[in-house]
């Protein structure tokens, strides 16, 4: 109970603390619809509850500013709320702040209707008034949180506001109305029971997000969503629908909806065609979004993990779970290396497979040469790394077995000694025949050299040398004289 | 007693001589005694090493070599470069500079072993090793110390290849990636941004666009920045270099087609120090506001409008405002006249180089002008000015003493008289007669007797000269290396023969000339030991005999072209293996070669040969061994 008493502290007042460091003040009633819309939209956004929540603390905290000398009590006091949370003393200071402040909001109404005149600037008076007593309503019930959401499990419908999603809900609505008569009206209407019709997903124990748990994902305070889980079997299932009238399966509804044309008129009409999408009536309760959890135990993604971050959609469970626990049976058949679980990844890496990487010589890759030279220009030290598969054929003698040499036609006529080149060839080109004249080596001997007995690519200067001064009667040179003469000058 | 005197000098005394001497008065020197020899090992700082089985003795000879150059050393691979690491009385920690251009059989591996031996190594050169790309790009860049990088046509280095040297080396002060077809945007980006102390940069012929000007644009000490043929680079990008690179003086943008002047107006106003500014063949016209413009740059040495028209109103005005400019290139400039020429040598009388190239309205009054107020005159391209006739030249002969270079290749107006009058310029080093019809052996031999100091003489196509014009040019041009006597169809092995008194010949062009045999070749390559390019081609007279003569005694040819010559297999074998400096050879069209000749003959050098010619049929009729190991080790085949 202490520590979660704490965790609840820190939790709150972080997240307010932070918010509160710029203080947006919104002042026309345009505003707050604004916000209300927001607050509707939660579902997509990344930090959306609180930071609505905190807006409305800031500017209510504002508005009393400007009315009323307590104004600045009033801000003190939501801190106060803030920084000790369950503190009985505190909430019965609390109550009666409100209590007082009922009063006076009661005194003034009473004057109205003595007086019978009735001012737009005295009606908003009340109107923010209220407003900030229910935001300090909100609050207070708020720091009883953590003691309530133990009896959730046993008393689901406990008519309490556990969370600042439904209050904040509630405050734009009241907003919306915008008339005090409605306002007991209005808090009867808090929809606690969502909590109750969840069915067989038992919300647990959640327990409070860590700070440094924040880093991905949405912000959803925990319980403001419903949590679904589905079987390890049914995540694996090929389709997910199915034709009710011959069973095929399909893997999107849509699909099944194309299909189900065939089975007759009445599938024909634009409503059966239409997305069953939720009934969205605007101006009706928002349902309460729905978020997945993987059922593999001890995932962060299963729900009963201490850091548990639920995931988005179906598909995204689905995709979790091939690629965090099942085998990667797809290889990419360009590398041959990588492997997926996931066709979809598999279609994505193969489309850029074997595609220039940009590497650095941090070990980072690139698919862009502009974004590789972006890096290295911001990091002192980086370099481009040359990739090794493209290496050239080393410049060694011998090297002949060298295959990579592009524009080398392998036409091979084996070795030198092949008396005849090929004979069709040379029939196709008559000119290129002139160019050759048959083989006449009998002007000279050619000693062994059909066989080439030395090294190939021997490069000692002398080969011929022995020939000359046998064939022309030159003598031989003196090849001492060469070591300073042979460097010019 | 001439033994006392020279021992009686000191060694530092001794040293202080020797720094006097020329390059080949040095070689004798080193053999008066072993103390000359000592002066000269421990003097001697650079070095150009043409077999690469001395180089390990060569190196530790020398101890104090600060350059080394091994772009002419065609069997360098990584073997000679491990086995040199591991030798210990090598000393290689002071080399700074290394000349590995063309250098292909050395690969990632051993350019990594020399940059790891070679701590103090600030220049590199591997231009035209065309195979090089990143892998070698990463080796170099181990040598952290590098300040000056040539990679022209390592056709493979990319941008990741640039990265690794920007990153190894980030002191780099100038670079050169001419031709590096794979560099993009992405490298040059790089380069700007880690580079800052770069101040020569040429990125000619790349496919950069407009960002990469401005990252360029970004660098705060670039002076140099060459840009030849950038297709993709347009007037927005130069507008970058307005307010960018502060200390620019130097800008190329020769044949960019996408610039025009608007942009060249722009670096103008951004640049007031600019000295040289080279735009030829991309402006189109020189406009008002440019000629405004160029008013402010009081330091313009170099103006480079090639193809452009230019009226001879606004070369007066341009010339009248840029006195200082020495250099002026109005090529192809057809509307420039006399009139816009005189204004020209009146204005800028420091002048020292002036391309008139195909300016066809150009006369000998021109000529005459530029003789009379530009005394200074060194360099001067007249090609295809066909109005110029003996009369301009003769004022050249009378007033350009200083005159060096003189292209008058396809004037009709030259003739004997005028070669005699241009024989006047006795300082000049190089001369083009090409094309040049109406001259004889008189006007060569005045050529002959008195240009001594020629080094290069072009001579292609000029009919008219015979054997006693070669023969005057050979015993009086005394240092020519550079002759180029294709198709003089009257030549013959009397006037060939001679050529052999020019010691100093290393580019002999005899292409063409089928009257001279196997004798007329024999002498030449008994005689001139340092030929280094020879050219045959068309050479159909000259036996078996002459190449024989060539194989054995002309052991520094570098280059070859045998294309149409009647060399059998036994000669061409011979010639392919004892020649062993050959790199380059052209083999197109030898009739009387055979397959199992080819075959032979590349076995046989195909360890050294950089670049090589053969007709496409024998791709397929070649070992693939022997076509395997020509590739590994860098040689670049072009199948005819």
């Amino acid at each position: 109970m202490e520590t979660e008493d704490d965790l609840c502290q820190n939790n709150w007042g972080n997240s307010s603390s932070s918010k509160l460091r710029e203080p947006v003040c919104f002042t026309s009633q345009h505003k707050w619809e604004d916000a209300s819309i927001l607050d509707y939209e939660m579902g997509m956004e990344e930090e959306p509850a609180l930071q609505v929540f905190d807006h409305m603390k800031a500017s209510s905290g504002q508005e009393h500013n400007n009315n009323n000398n307590g104004g600045q009590v009033n801000v003190d006091f939501l801190q106060g709320v803030r920084a000790q949370a369950w503190d009985p003393r505190t909430m019965l200071s609390n109550l009666s702040f409100m209590e007082e402040k009922i009063h006076e909001l009661q005194d003034l109404v009473h004057l109205i209707v003595g007086g019978g005149r009735q001012d737009q600037q005295q009606q908003q008076h009340i109107t923010t008034d209220l407003t900030s007593i229910i935001i300090q309503l909100i609050s207070t019930a708020g720091s009883l949180l953590p003691s309530v959401k133990h009896n959730m499990s046993t008393a689901p419908g406990s008519a309490l506001f556990p969370y600042p999603r439904e209050a904040n809900n509630l405050a734009s609505q009241t907003l919306n109305n915008n008339s005090n008569n409605n306002l007991a009206q209005d808090f009867d209407l808090p929809k606690p029971t969502i909590v109750q019709e969840r069915e067989s997903h038992v919300v647990e124990e959640h327990e409070m997000k860590d700070e440094d748990d924040v880093e991905e994902g949405e912000n959803l305070p925990p319980g403001s969503y419903e949590i679904l889980q589905l079987e390890k079997e049914e995540i694996l299932a090929p389709h997910t629908h199915f034709c009710t009238i011959c069973g095929k399966g399909f893997k999107r509804d849509a699909n099944l909806r194309m299909h189900m044309r065939g089975h007759g008129d009445e599938y024909k009409t634009p409503a059966a065609l239409a997305k069953p999408n939720k009934e969205a009536v605007p101006g009706s309760e928002p349902t309460l979004i729905k978020r997945y959890s993987c059922p593999f135990p001890g995932c962060k993604r299963n729900k009963d993990h201490k850091k548990f971050q639920p995931l988005k959609t179906i598909l995204c469970v689905k995709n979790h779970y091939k690629r965090t626990h099942c085998d990667k049976s797809f290889t990419c058949s360009r590398c041959h290396t990588k492997k997926f679980s996931v066709i979809a990844d598999l279609k994505t890496h193969e489309k850029h497979c074997g595609k220039n990487k940009w590497l650095c010589s941090c070990g980072t890759t690139f698919s862009r040469k502009d974004k590789l030279f972006g890096h290295i220009t911001l990091f002192q030290g980086h370099t481009p790394a040359i990739p090794l598969e493209e290496s050239k054929p080393s410049a060694q003698r011998g090297s002949s077995a060298c295959e990579n040499n592009t524009g080398m036609v392998g036409f091979n006529l084996g070795s030198a000694n092949q008396e005849s080149p090929q004979p069709g060839f040379m029939d196709g080109k008559m000119s290129f025949e002139e160019s050759f004249s048959p083989l006449c080596f009998d002007t000279c001997n050619f000693g062994g050299f059909h066989e080439f007995p030395r090294p190939m690519f021997d490069d000692s200067e002398s080969s011929f040398q022995m020939l000359i001064s046998s064939a022309c009667g030159f003598s031989p040179r003196n090849g001492g004289g060469g070591s300073v003469s042979n460097t010019s000058l | 007693m001439s033994l006392s005197i020279l021992s009686a000098l000191s060694e530092d005394l001794l040293v202080r001589v020797y720094e006097f001497l020329d390059p080949p008065c040095r070689k004798t020197w080193r053999l008066v005694s072993k103390e000359f020899h000592r002066v000269d090992s421990l003097s001697r700082t650079s070095i150009t090493i043409l077999r690469v089985e001395f180089l390990p003795v060569l190196l530790s000879k020398y101890p104090n070599l600060t350059s080394l150059d091994l772009s002419v050393c065609p069997k360098l691979d990584d073997d000679v470069v491990s086995r040199l690491a591991l030798d210990d009385t090598v000393s290689t920690s002071r080399l700074k500079s290394l000349n590995l251009s063309r250098a292909t059989a050395v690969r990632a591996r051993g350019l990594e072993t020399l940059a790891r031996l070679c701590h103090a190594l600030e220049r590199v050169d591997v231009s035209h090793c065309w195979g090089f790309g990143d892998r070698e790009a990463a080796g170099i860049s181990v040598a952290a110390g590098l300040r000056e990088l040539k990679m022209d046509k390592c056709l493979s280095l990319s941008d990741v290849g640039l990265a690794r040297i920007v990153l190894g080396c980030s002191n780099l002060n100038k670079i050169s990636l001419k031709w590096c077809m794979e560099i993009s945007d992405l490298g040059i980006d790089l380069l700007c941004k880690k580079c800052k102390d770069l101040t020569s940069l040429d990125v000619s012929y790349l496919k950069i666009t407009n960002d990469s000007i401005r990252s360029i644009a970004l660098l705060p000490k670039l002076e140099v920045l060459d840009m030849v043929s950038c297709p993709l680079i347009d007037d927005d990008g130069l507008q970058y270099l307005e307010n960018g690179s502060p200390s620019l003086q130097e800008i190329d943008v020769t044949r960019c087609d996408r610039v025009t002047l608007s942009s060249l107006v722009s670096i103008i106003r951004g640049h007031p120090d600019l000295q040289h500014l080279k735009a030829s063949h991309c402006v189109s016209e020189v406009s008002v506001s440019f000629l405004q413009n160029i008013k402010a740059l009081k330091h313009l040495k170099t103006l480079w409008i090639d193809g452009a028209r230019v009226s001879d109103s606004s070369l007066l005005t341009l010339t009248s405002s840029c006195r200082a400019l020495t250099d002026i290139g109005v090529s192809r400039c057809v509307d420039v006249s006399d009139i816009g020429m005189m204004g020209l040598a009146r204005n800028c009388s420091n002048l020292k180089a002036l391309n008139l190239a195909c300016c066809g309205f150009v006369t000998d009054a021109a000529i005459s002008a530029v003789a009379q107020s530009c005394l200074n005159l060194e360099s001067l391209q007249l090609e295809s000015c066909h109005l110029i006739t003996e009369k301009g030249l003769q004022s050249l002969g009378c007033y350009s003493k200083r005159l060096q270079e003189l292209d008058l290749t396809d004037c009709d107006g030259v003739n004997n008289r005028g070669l005699e009058y241009i024989s006047k310029c006795s300082n000049l080093r190089r001369l083009k007669l090409g094309l040049c019809a109406n001259i004889s052996d008189k006007g060569v031999f005045h050529i002959g007797s008195k240009c001594s100091k020629l080094l290069e003489l072009d001579l292609y196509r000029c009919a008219g000269f015979g054997d006693d014009g070669l023969a005057a040019l050979s015993r009086g041009c005394k240092s020519l290396n550079r002759l180029i006597i294709s198709y003089c169809g009257e030549l013959t092995d009397t006037g060939i023969e001679q050529i052999r008194q020019l010691e100093h010949l290393s580019h002999l062009e005899l292409r063409g000339l089928k009257n001279i045999t196997g004798a007329g070749l024999a002498a030449i390559a008994r005689g001139c030991k340092k030929l280094v390019y020879l050219d045959l081609k068309l050479c159909e007279n000259i036996d078996d005999s002459g190449f024989w003569a060539l194989a054995y005694f002309s052991r520094n040819l570098r280059q070859i072209n045998l294309c149409n010559c009647s060399v059998s297999d036994t000669a061409l074998c011979m010639l392919m293996s004892n020649l062993s400096r050959v790199q380059d050879v052209d083999l197109v069209h030898l009739n009387r070669v055979t397959v199992e000749g080819f075959e032979f003959a590349l076995r046989a050098c195909c360890n050294r040969l950089k670049k090589l010619k053969l007709l496409a049929p024998l791709r397929f009729l070649l070992s693939s061994e022997l076509l395997e190991v020509l590739h590994a080790r860098g040689c670049r085949i072009r199948w005819d």
